[in-house]
């Protein structure tokens, strides 16, 4: 099988995967390991921010984004995509969402469909680090502040030209008084 | 042992506040108390009295003590902790920065936690109500949450068609940017475009 092939196998995620994966403390082994991440993907699905362990967030963003990216690439009518779905969302519910609202939403999206960001820890407590995974185009605030020292921004314009007309101002002074100096 | 001198240590400092106090209310030694003479204890041939600490040296077997002085690196080790791992000294810290938009501190690539928390209190309000309002039903439109007297200001006609509204019965937070669900430009306006005369 050659490279074109695989490609066209998976899907593409638009996420940094690791290459190994990351241990998740679980007394019932690699089916309470699943159980957890189902619970969480669910819960993403669901509340589309979570505050989480970063650990566990990390893992369920990369089983979240595969979903996603599944859904827009088959479609509803793909039967392994929708036994997966099946799987991995717990209330049914959120299977319509999964095709109806999310996959519209993220249809023309060229970036990754969640983000996670680092959740702010209380010093100096020494707390394992907890991070927030949302999707991306959620109804609610928007976590990072609005930016106000973008360069497009009309005051940084104005402000910009008005140092440009300063500068020439002050090297045309400068060039004049050279030249008097030269011609005394 | 320690248990043992402790306790004979406390019984004696009572005994001594005992007669302090009496001396202090009364104005002189407590009295005398009656004492009776027994014939048969005086005539006991007196024995070398054993304390009570040497017959317990005297019973019992003795435990395991170091043998060896611990390294000076163990030592240092204890004291001071790892520097890598787990340091116990109080170090500057040099990854804390000022949130450009409250003006608390944070960790440099975290989240400002003063920012964070108003963000997540509107989050988890916003979630109780959309969790309240769709329920089990199959989830077909996209949500979208209203503060009160939102309703009526939509950037363009038509702009929430299609989405399922929500209302809250509350005003927007002052801290809530305005334009944040308002697109930039609206429409293609009719306004012919005049060109800046006279620059430079
Ligand atoms: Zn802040």
């Amino acid at each position: 099988m050659n490279q074109a092939e695989v490609s066209q196998l998976v899907s593409k995620l638009r996420i940094r995967i690791n290459p190994r994966h990351k241990n998740l403390k679980c007394p019932e082994g690699p089916q309470g390991r699943l159980n957890k991440l189902r619970k969480t993907v669910n819960a993403l699905f669901k509340y589309e921010r979570l505050e989480l362990n970063y650990t566990l967030a990390d893992e369920t963003r990369g089983y979240a984004e595969r979903l996603i990216s599944e859904a827009i690439r088959h479609g509803d009518t793909h039967k392994p995509t929708m036994e997966m779905a099946d799987y991995w969302i717990e209330e049914k519910q959120l299977i319509h969402k999964l095709f109806k609202v999310l996959v519209p939403r993220f249809n023309d999206y060229q970036t990754s469909y969640t983000m996670l960001y680092r959740a702010p820890k209380a010093y100096p407590e020494i707390v394992y680090p907890r991070s927030v995974l949302e999707l991306r185009g959620n109804p609610f605030p928007a976590i990072l502040p609005q930016r106000s020292d973008q360069r497009n921004f009309i005051h940084n314009v104005l402000l910009d030209e008005a140092k440009k007309a300063y500068r020439a101002e002050k090297y045309e002074e400068i060039t004049k008084s050279l030249e008097e100096q030269r011609d005394e | 042992m320690k248990g043992l001198l402790a306790l004979r240590r406390i019984q004696h400092r009572l005994y001594t506040d005992f007669d302090a106090l009496c001396h202090m209310i009364l104005g002189h030694a407590p009295p005398p108390a009656l004492s009776f003479a027994s014939p048969a204890e005086t005539l006991k041939p007196s024995t070398p009295a054993l304390t009570n600490v040497q017959r317990l040296f005297g019973d019992s077997i003795l435990r395991a003590v170091p043998k060896h002085r611990r390294t000076i690196e163990k030592r240092l080790k204890r004291k001071f902790g790892c520097i890598d791992d787990f340091y116990k000294m109080l170090m500057p810290r040099t990854d804390l920065l000022t949130c450009n938009q409250c003006g608390h501190s944070y960790q440099r690539r975290h989240l400002c936690p003063n920012c964070y928390k108003r963000v997540k209190d509107e989050t988890t309000e916003f979630q109780e109500v959309i969790e309240k309002e769709l329920g089990l039903e199959p989830i077909e439109q996209e949500v979208v949450v209203l503060y009160k007297g939102e309703r009526t200001k939509q950037p363009v006609e038509g702009h929430w068609n299609g989405k399922r509204i929500i209302e809250l019965k509350r005003e927007k937070p002052s801290w809530f940017c305005r334009n944040l669900l308002q697109r930039t430009t609206i429409g293609n306006s009719d306004s012919k475009d005049v060109q800046p005369s006279e620059l430079a």
